[in-house]
């Protein structure tokens, strides 16, 4: 029951808000109309259970439709029919919930100049900010004198779980967020697979630059990049055992690995080669911590490793590793 | 197949980037704004190691993680500070709007830090400046002379 009444004074809140735009704002711009519906569509999950709040969602939805309702609110949603068409295209999980509303904007579509488009949509981004504002507000103050220190935050339809409460200061913060996040997706800017490398020149040129064994760029001893790092790494303490750790996960990545690099990994093997050299030398100062880096050195600090000491599990793998490479 | 056909998009991508064209395709907005979105890996990676052991090893997929994590922290925080400054009518958001930031959103255990440091930092700018200022008049003595 008291659920019941959270999610009745919910929906009191968005009605407050449409109220407020209706009044506040004559003519509503394309992404106000377009923030309100989001929060429809993050309170189905809500509605499903419950039969009560799904007839209070048909009353309000109505409203929304009476807010969609215009003349140039027609040629915002002509504006967003032609954001929306890209949904499909991206497989987006939130594609469930943005399905309704380009159902709507569809209904609503008009055949409009490109000039049109972009100027209906630099006036609405000009006063962007002031109806969510109004919409944070009403939503806070519905919230805050119910449950003290904690807010139940709209449920997301890609999890699963139930409602998540959340510290009341930070609220509306996330609620932005996600607005700032649902408008980067809409323009078709986040995109989840990462590349590979930013530059294709840099890239083709990381690509013929010659190899030596276990794959690792030659000429990097020799030039004075190399020299000067190993000159500034010496000096500090951290930074040795910073480049060592670095040198040890590469070395594991290649072993694992084994055939071709990224570009970011054969980027990075020329400060782990200098890593390995800073790492010889505390082998050759007496740390015996760093033995196991001296795979990349020479073969013959690999058998005096295999006969001096016993070797656990990851070691010995890591040693026939470089046994096969030196065959 | 796949691989080339990524290429050809990056290589789409480059091209506008010289071009510098309003239009441009949707490989060319990934490109930007995933740079523009988070902060450089090689940078997290290094910071991530600093707290760690000498020995210790951290997974690229760590490392995207906490790129993640770190780059919408600071967007949280940032359009917090955002919203004041545009309550008062300011463009400019300068770093006691960040400390308030941080206070309103909760976090008071940094922005008390914070504080402290942006003080400091203050102090030591004021410093600097001083000594341009000496360094120039010197400048203009042996000018004079």
């Amino acid at each position: 029951m008291a659920m019941q009444t959270v999610y009745l004074k919910e929906h009191e809140g968005l009605v407050y808000n449409s109220v407020g735009q209706l009044s506040s704002v004559t003519s509503a711009p394309w992404w106000s109309a377009l923030g309100s519906q989001p929060v429809y569509g993050e309170y189905c999950g809500q509605i499903k259970p419950f039969s009560f709040e799904i007839s209070n969602y048909v009353d309000q939805f109505p409203a929304g439709k009476q807010a969609v309702r215009g003349v140039e609110q027609l040629l915002d949603k002509g504006h967003t029919t032609t954001q929306f068409t890209i949904f499909p295209d991206d497989c987006k999980m939130s594609g469930d919930a943005e399905n309704p509303q380009a159902t709507l904007s569809l209904q609503s579509s008009l055949a409009e100049p490109h000039n049109r488009f972009e100027i209906g949509f630099n006036q609405p981004m000009i006063c962007a900010k002031y109806p969510y504002m109004d919409q944070f507000y009403g939503l806070f103050s519905a919230f805050g004198p119910q449950i003290s220190g904690r807010i139940m935050l709209p449920i997301n339809l890609t999890s699963d779980d139930g409602p998540t409460y959340v510290n009341a200061k930070q609220y509306h913060g996330i609620i932005r967020r996600r607005l700032s996040r649902a408008k980067a997706v809409l323009e078709n800017k986040m995109i989840k697979r990462r590349k590979p490398y930013m530059h294709e020149s840099r890239h083709l040129h990381a690509l013929r630059r010659p190899r030596g064994c276990g794959g690792r760029f030659l000429n990097t001893k020799g030039s004075t990049n190399g020299n000067g790092r190993n000159e500034s790494k010496v000096n500090k303490t951290g930074g040795r055992q910073l480049q060592s750790s670095a040198s040890q996960s590469s070395e594991v990545l290649h072993s694992e690995v084994g055939t071709l690099n990224s570009s970011k990994e054969t980027n990075r093997s020329s400060p782990n080669i200098s890593g390995s050299e800073v790492t010889s030398m505390y082998s050759r100062e007496g740390f015996d911590g760093f033995s196991v880096n001296r795979l990349g050195s020479s073969v013959h600090s690999l058998v005096d490793m295999v006969l001096s000491r016993p070797l656990n599990g990851l070691q010995q793998y890591q040693v026939t590793a470089a046994t096969l490479k030196f065959d | 197949m796949g691989d080339n056909i990524g290429k050809v998009l990056d290589r789409e991508g480059f091209k506008y980037n010289f071009t510098a064209s309003a239009s441009g395709t949707s490989a060319q907005d990934g490109v930007i704004k995933e740079q523009d979105r988070l902060l450089p890996i090689a940078n997290v990676g290094r910071i991530m190691k600093q707290i760690l052991p000498p020995n210790a090893k951290i997974s690229k997929e760590a490392k995207e993680t906490m790129q993640e994590s770190v780059s919408e922290f600071i967007s949280f925080v940032t359009g917090e500070a955002s919203d004041k400054c545009h309550k008062e009518k300011r463009k400019t958001v300068n770093g006691d709007d960040i400390c308030w930031a941080l206070a309103t959103l909760g976090f008071d255990d940094y922005s008390e830090p914070l504080k402290r440091y942006l003080y400091k930092y203050r102090e030591m700018e004021g410093e600097r400046a001083n000594q341009n200022k000496g360094s120039n008049g010197y400048e203009n003595n042996i000018a004079n002379i």
